[in-house]
Formats: C-alpha cells, structure tokens, sequence
C-alpha cells in the first residue's frame, strides 16, 4: 500500500498505543433511537402518509388521484418510467406522455413518475436505488417528482430500513421537497432538486 | 492594553449582522429543543449512547478505517490517503487529470474548506463550482463561511443579491426566491458540464463501506447523476463500526442541525453507479484525509473527534451569537472551532490559542452536543496548554498572587479586612476579580464587606452543635 | 471522575462560604447558615477555608490553580458533606478539581474532598431529601439557572423548593439557558461580548418584569447587578437561599438583608 497510509496507520497506532482504556463497543439496540410516539403506531400507511404529508411531500393513494392533480399542474411534459407504461393508457388523456429519458431533456421534463424501492413510516421517506432508478437524473430534475410506493414495501422504522439495505451502490431516502434557508433562514422549496416531490401509494 | 480578537471582532461586528447571527442561531436552538422534547422522553441517553458510538469508534480508529478500505475496496471504488492539506489536494487534481476531467461539481465538504481545495484546483486550470446555494455564494464572493450548517448566515438578502447581478445571474432582486431560482437554472448548466462530483460524507460505515451524505437542497446527488467521476474527501475520523450506528446518528443529526427528524436527503454510496443505471459516476475514488487528526487522537482533546458537525454548538453559543463565525479566523467556528480550529493549526497553534479563551464556559455546547463532547473540559485543556507554553493571552491576569492568597489563610483573612478598611479598590486586582477597569466600565460593583461573616459566624451561639473552627 | 451518587448524606456538615460570600456577600452565607441549621444541620464552618482556585482555573493557569485547591482539600480534610452556596464553585470541586489533577500524584485525595461537595439546593433536595420549603415568600420571581448546575440536579432541586413555597411566583423569561455573560476573567478579558451577553439577559429579565431575580450563584447576580445598576435601572437580586430562609419568617414582599 502506500506510503500515505502507513504513515497514517502508523500515526493512528502511536496515538493509542498509550491510552489506558479504550471506550468498549456500545449496544445499540434496534429501536434505541426510535421517537417515543412511534410504539402507538400500528398502521404502516396510515403512518408513512401522515409522516410524508408533513414533510411537504405531496400524497395519492390512487392513480385517478393523481392524475386529476397532475392534469391541474399543467405539466407541459411528463416521462413515465418504462417499467409503469402499463399506466400510459389511463393517464393518456391530457398528459404529454414520454417513456423516454435522456439527459438533453433536463429542462424538457416538468413530471416524472418512476418507481421506488420502498417507505419509511417513521419518517415519512421514500426510498430510490440505482436497481430501482431508470435514471438517477429523471427523478431529480424534474420539478415534479412521483414516486410509486408499493404499500407492503414499507418499513416501520428508520433503523428496520437500514437493518434491510439492499446491496446497492447508490441509496436515497427522500424526505420532503428540496429546499433551502441559506437566504436569512427563509425557507425555499425546490432548489436543486424536485420543488414538489409526490409520492403514489400502490 | 491588547485586545481578545474575538472580543474585537464582535465590537466591530455590523449590529445588523449581529442581530441576524443571533436571531437565525436562537432560531435553530429552538427548533432542536422543540424536537427532541416531542420525540424523546430521554435525549440526553440517546446523545450519550452516540457519544461513545463515535468514541468507540475513534478508540479504534485502526480497526474501522482498514475495515472501511476493505469494504469499499470489494464494491469497486478506490481508497487513497492523505497525510496533509497538500496532499489531499495533489490527490484529487491527479485524479482529475489522469481521467481528463476539466469541470468539477463540488457538494458542501468541511474538508475541502480546510484543504483550500478550490484555489488549488483553480491554480491547476480546473474549474471547480460550489453547488450548495450558500456555498456558491461564498465562492463568488470570495467569502469564509461563517456556520458549518449556515454558511452565509452573515449576509443579507440584498449582498445577495448585488453578488448574483455581478455575476451575470440577472438584475437585481433580493426575493429570495428568486435568487434560489437562479441558481437552480445556473446550476443545471454546471452539473450538465461537469465531468466529475467532489463531496465530503458525514459518516462512512465500516462494515458496508457506505458513505453517508445529507442535504436538504440535493446538490451532492445533482453532483452524483450526469458526473462521470465521484471524488469523496473524507476526515479519517468518520468511520463508524456499522449500519446500524448510522441509525442512531442521523436521528440525531438532523433534530441537532436543522430541527428535522431527517434532512430531506440521505445519500449511502459505497461504490460506482450500477453497470444498468444511464447516469451516475463509473469511478468512485475514496481519499481519506488526516490534515492533522492523527495529532489530535494523540492529544488530551481527542473526545473532539467525535464531532459530527451538526452546528448545535455555534447556534446555542452565546460567544457565536455575538461575534458571529469570522471571528474564529479558521474553517471551524464557535464552540467546536475553539477547540478543533487550534489543534489543527499544528506549529501555528499560538495564532489560534486565543480561541479557546473565547468562551465563559457556560456548558451550553455541551448540553445540546448530539455526541455529547465535553467541549468546556477541552476549552480548559487548551487554556492549560497555552500558558505551559507561555503564548501571551491580552486581559488574562497573572494568578501567581491570588495563589499565594488562596493557599495562605492568615493572608487571605487580613485581605478581606484590609478591603473594608481600603474601602476595597486597591485589593480587586488580587482578588478573583482582576483588571478592574473593564469591569467598571459597564458594571458597578457591590460594598466590600470583607470578613463581616467570618464574624459574625464567630461571635453566634452554637446551634445543632455545630461551631466555627 | 468522581461519581456524585455515591456523597455522603448526613447532617454533620462542612460549609464553604465562597470567596464572593467572604469578601461582598455576608448576607449570602448568613442565609445559608440559617437555612442549613433549620434543616437540622450541625455546621462546621473551617476559618482557614480560602477559595476553590476556578480564577486561576479558568485562566488555565493550573498550577497557580492546584495551589488553591491542596490548601483547600486540607483545610476540609475528613468524611462529611461540604456544602456550598454556589453551582460553580460546587462544580470546581467535583469536576474541575478531577481536570486539573488528572496526571497528579495526590489526585485521589483531592477527589476525597471533591466526592463529598454538595450544591446547596442539590443537598437539601437529594441530599436531605426535603420535598417542599415551608412558610410564605410573596413575590414573582425570576430564577436564573446558573450555568455551572447544567447537567447536575440543582436546577430542579432549587425549581421545586422554591414552588413549594406559598405565595412565590416563578416567571419565565426568554432565552432562559442562556449564560448571565459574566464567566469569571471572561467578563474582563472579552469587556464586549460579556456586556452584550449581561444586557440581553437582562432585556429578557426586565420583561418578564419579576419582583427579585433569583440565582443559586451570586457571580452571575454579581454581574447582571452590577450591568443594571450601571445601566441606572437597577433589579432586586436574591440567593435562593435568602429567600427560603425570608419564607421561615413569612415574609411579605419587604426588601431583605
């Protein structure tokens, strides 16, 4: 290896080498850090919608639902991801539909609706993969984002959803709206990211 | 007579400025407050169970950062190491100029702040942009952040606003909004172009090698998606044993920093994009920074290793509020700036052994710190070390003489009479009051009343049995 | 570091005045004195007691520091509490003491001393185990918790005695965790942020607009009295311990000593 990390290692080693104790590993047990009001809940979707509704993030628990919401955003163009162009022939009517994406449409694309890998009640998260993503970029350009939650993807707690990672590279948990209070501590949504993140429960 | 700069800075601080450090700081302590008390019967176990999370963690440090090298290693993405501030910037230029990149997308990293990596990468013909709003600000101002939470908490809407009409971002317009719109726009330009991301992590876990990132406004992932190459520069420190500590610390990040349960985005990378994902970096290089760390392990303040820069400490510290981040002259302000900034200063740590002065040790820091750090004990410790090494500290009086009072009971009871006779003035300067001047400017003090107990108790009847001895 | 469940608990008690008490504030430790006996206390009171050391502590002058405290841990050498009307001074003995003494030869028979120190309203409270202070205090007050209880149980000690007694009032202010500004040598060596830190206490204070501002450490109303009077506007000030020894003589708003 390189010299830079013996030399390192080496520092480390010289530094506690001398100590008397080392602090002995802590057990952490699952639900150590769970908020107090969580062992009253008993209902996952009930929890994961109030939780992401007061995220900011914008909830349907039907498809018709959010189509008639999408149609009053007057989304110029919508991508739908292609593992959900079973839908395109019920979200025809009115929507500028694509189950394309490339990275020229950036400032194309006003909605997308792609698939996520799965929900943290506890914290009202949406969970995004690469496995899950058909393009990182196509769920965050877009002013709009739609997340497809399937309800039994759901877990209950922030600390289940790590014990359950997958063996993926890339994991996001979305919580709300992109925002910002850099400018005097005033809150701003969509900085970078989607200005209204939508989440559709299936 | 010489002056604390800190205390010179804050007099010198724009009263307007000043109000608004201490508004937007007040703010995030109540917010923190509001939610740990909704969420938690018990924070204060919680902060203490994360506490020796990271101290256990740091007590090992041998242990987790090869078990982290391993298990980024086994995924694809490449480890590297760097002793020194150099170092660590010749690391990521080489990288960059070995894949032929040019254009570089930074997400907010405090290591990238103390390895001054922008001025280096600018020096080697790379452009390097600032992606957090905040941060982008402060580059095109050639600015210092003032928070490690709220970078530009020193400035007003309408600097912001003449910043964004200079550089071609648009009229001038101090909605905030609209300054955020721009940059959203600005940015999309950036990301597009650039060849690589550069972030920082707020944890790496040993176990799975997953690097943690949070942001509220999503820039390290837009610095994560169209980008070829993912450059994370990470303190050696930031190792945890495993996932499930990750749990743990970010329910405690988030209430500590900002008020939230969580940020809006948490981010675990361990390795290059998915072979099937379109966008997203193909190469993964970890460097992992000392930058002097390993010198603070070795020191009597190593506890500051724990820190997970969450800023509770700057928002709480009534020192912070008043002088506001410049005023610590170095890449960590407040309470964590004065005891991590001199250390890492090395050879150049009398510049900054005022820093640790800077503080009336009112333990607030403490209290609200998520890891539980005993930033008071270790501002003590530095206190300590400056005078063993004799770095001359304005308005610190000599305390041989109160020793000698304090140690001598004959002495120190023909003292207290002598005030009352002195009618007091002449003795304060002995006493646990020195320098009387700066005193007396803005306050009065009470009736010297010297041994009137010491009488008193004397000449009393005994009661309960007890006496004067 | 010394563990603070396991001090002594009886009656038999050593009283450290402080050197504030010692040199401005008489009335303080008559109080305390007073207080103490009528919770059946027998009190020893150690003439060659000095001070803790915190100045030079503070000042990061240690050895100067450790000089103070040898003597002191001397002149209250044996087995029972310590009692001492002051947090900070409190705090000196049973943790900074522990500081400054890490790489000393006789640092376990400073941490002796250090393992029986009580803050006054933690020893009546956890130490006594009193639940309530009889008697009549009619007033609104304000009760600044002094910094150097944080983490300890003086704060709700002295909160829960000071409740019980009839006709007393606590207010809230704004801001309440927030250090008086006065922090020793701090106050002199940093004149600019300890005055702003004092005055917006004292902004904070002034509208909750009580009739005494109460502490359990006569530096912090030591610096927010002496802001306010120069400020010309000045406020009643007490130790809490003058007011639970007013309340045992029904006291009915008059000023005290």
């Amino acid at each position: 290896m390189s010299a830079a990390r013996e030399t390192i290692f080496a520092a480390i080693h010289a530094a506690l080498a001398p100590l008397p104790r080392r602090e002995t590993r802590p057990h952490v047990p699952l639900g150590v850090a769970e908020p107090q009001w969580l062992g009253a809940e008993t209902d996952n979707v009930a929890l994961f919608l109030r939780r992401a509704r007061a995220t900011g993030t914008v909830c349907f628990t039907s498809l018709a639902e959010c189509e008639a919401w999408l149609l009053g955003q007057k989304a110029a163009k919508v991508y739908l991801a292609d593992s959900l162009a079973a839908w395109s022939s019920q979200l025809g009517a009115g929507l500028d539909l694509t189950l394309e994406y490339h990275r020229d449409q950036v400032d194309v694309i006003d909605a997308a609706l792609t698939p996520a890998a799965g929900a943290i009640a506890e914290s009202g998260s949406i969970i995004m993969t690469d496995g899950s993503s058909p393009d990182r970029l196509s769920e965050l350009a877009p002013w709009i984002h739609i997340a497809v939650v399937q309800r039994e993807t759901i877990h209950r707690s922030i600390a289940e959803a790590i014990a359950a990672m997958p063996d993926d590279p890339n994991i996001i948990w979305v919580t709300g709206p992109s925002k910002t209070a850099d400018v005097e501590g005033i809150l701003i949504q969509g900085v970078h990211g989607p200005g209204v993140q939508a989440c559709l429960l299936v | 007579m010489a002056r604390q700069l800190v205390d010179t800075y804050a007099k010198r601080l724009d009263p307007l400025v000043q109000k608004a450090v201490h508004d937007n700081s007040a703010a995030g302590t109540g917010k923190r407050y509001t939610i740990l008390g909704e969420d938690y019967a018990d924070a204060d176990s919680l902060r203490k169970l994360a506490g020796a999370i990271r101290q256990h963690s740091i007590d090992h440090l041998d242990e987790y950062l090869a078990q982290a090298e391993t298990s980024l290693t086994q995924r694809g993405a490449k480890v590297h190491y760097a002793v020194t501030a150099d170092d660590a910037c010749r690391a990521v230029s080489d990288i960059l100029k070995a894949a032929g990149a040019t254009r570089v997308v930074k997400s907010k990293s405090m290591v990238s702040e103390e390895i001054h990596l922008n001025d280096h990468l600018a020096a080697e013909g790379i452009e390097s942009v600032e992606t957090d709003l905040g941060e982008y600000i402060i580059q095109i101002d050639g600015d210092h952040p003032s928070h490690i939470v709220k970078p530009i908490i020193h400035k007003m809407r309408g600097d912001i606003a003449r910043s964004f009409e200079r550089e071609g971002l648009g009229d001038y317009n101090d909605d905030p909004e609209v300054i955020t719109r721009r940059a959203r726009k600005f940015m999309r330009g950036k990301y597009l172009a650039a060849d690589a991301g550069i972030t920082g992590a707020n944890f790496v876990s040993a176990e799975s090698g997953r690097l943690v990132l949070v942001t509220n406004e999503g820039n390290s992932r837009f610095c994560l998606a169209p980008t070829r190459i993912h450059i994370a520069l990470v303190g050696i420190e930031k190792v945890v044993p495993s996932d499930a500590d990750l749990g743990v610390l970010l329910n405690l990040l988030g209430r500590s920093a900002t008020g939230q349960q969580l940020t809006v985005y948490t981010e675990f990378i361990n390795g290059p994009a998915r072979p099937d994902q379109p966008s997203g970096p193909r190469e993964m290089h970890v460097i992992f920074v000392d930058n002097r760390r390993t010198e603070v392990l070795a020191s009597d303040c190593r506890e500051i290793l724990r820190c997970i820069r969450c800023g509770a400490c700057l928002n709480v510290c009534p020192v912070y509020r008043q002088a506001s981040g410049h005023a610590y002259r170095s890449v960590y302000p407040g309470p964590v700036g004065a005891v991590l900034s001199p250390l890492l200063a090395g050879d150049k740590f009398n510049e900054l052994a005022d820093l640790p002065k800077a503080s009336s040790l009112c333990g607030a820091c403490n209290e609200v710190c998520p890891v539980d750090i005993p930033i008071p004990d270790l501002l003590l410790r530095l206190r300590n070390r400056a005078h063993q090494e004799h770095v001359p500290s304005p308005g610190t009086p000599p305390m041989a003489g109160f020793a000698l009072l304090g140690s001598h009971p004959l002495i120190w009871r023909s003292a207290m009479m002598f005030g009352v006779a002195k009618d007091y003035v002449p003795m304060l300067d002995k006493l646990p009051v020195p320098y009387l001047g700066d005193w007396l400017k803005t306050r009065t003090l009470p009736k010297w009343r010297g041994g009137k107990f010491r009488s008193w108790i004397k000449s009393r009847p005994r009661r309960n049995g007890g006496s004067a001895q | 570091m010394i563990n603070l469940a396991a001090r002594p608990k009886g009656k038999r008690i050593q009283l450290m005045a402080t050197c504030l008490c010692d040199a401005f504030y008489d009335g303080v430790a008559k109080a305390t004195v007073e207080v103490l006996e009528h919770a059946g206390c027998e009190i020893e009171f150690p003439e060659n007691q000095t001070c803790c050391g915190q100045p030079a502590f503070n000042c990061g002058q240690w050895p100067a520091a450790r000089q103070v405290m040898r003597h002191t841990a001397s002149v209250f050498a044996g087995d029972q509490p310590i009692i001492v009307p002051s947090g900070s001074c409190a705090a000196m003995m049973f943790h900074g003491s522990s500081l400054e003494f890490e790489h000393e030869p006789d640092r376990a028979a400073i941490e002796q001393v250090g393992g029986r120190t009580w803050e006054l309203g933690d020893y009546l409270v956890n130490g006594l185990g009193l639940t309530e202070w009889p008697g009549e205090f009619k007033a609104r007050v304000a009760f600044h918790r002094a910094c150097h209880t944080r983490g300890t149980a003086s704060g709700p000690a002295v909160l829960q005695l000071l409740q019980s007694i009839r006709g007393l009032e606590i207010v809230p202010f704004g801001e309440g965790e927030q250090c008086c500004g006065f922090g020793g040598t701090f106050s002199v060596s940093f004149p600019n942020v300890s005055t702003a830190m004092g005055e917006l206490k004292l902004e904070h204070l002034r509208e909750a607009a009580p009739d005494y501002i109460v502490s359990g450490d006569m530096s912090c109303l030591m610096h927010l009295g002496g802001l306010a009077e120069r400020d010309g506007q000045p406020l009643k000030m007490l130790h809490f311990v003058q007011i639970l020894r007013d309340a045992l003589h029904q006291h009915h708003g008059s000023p005290t000593r």
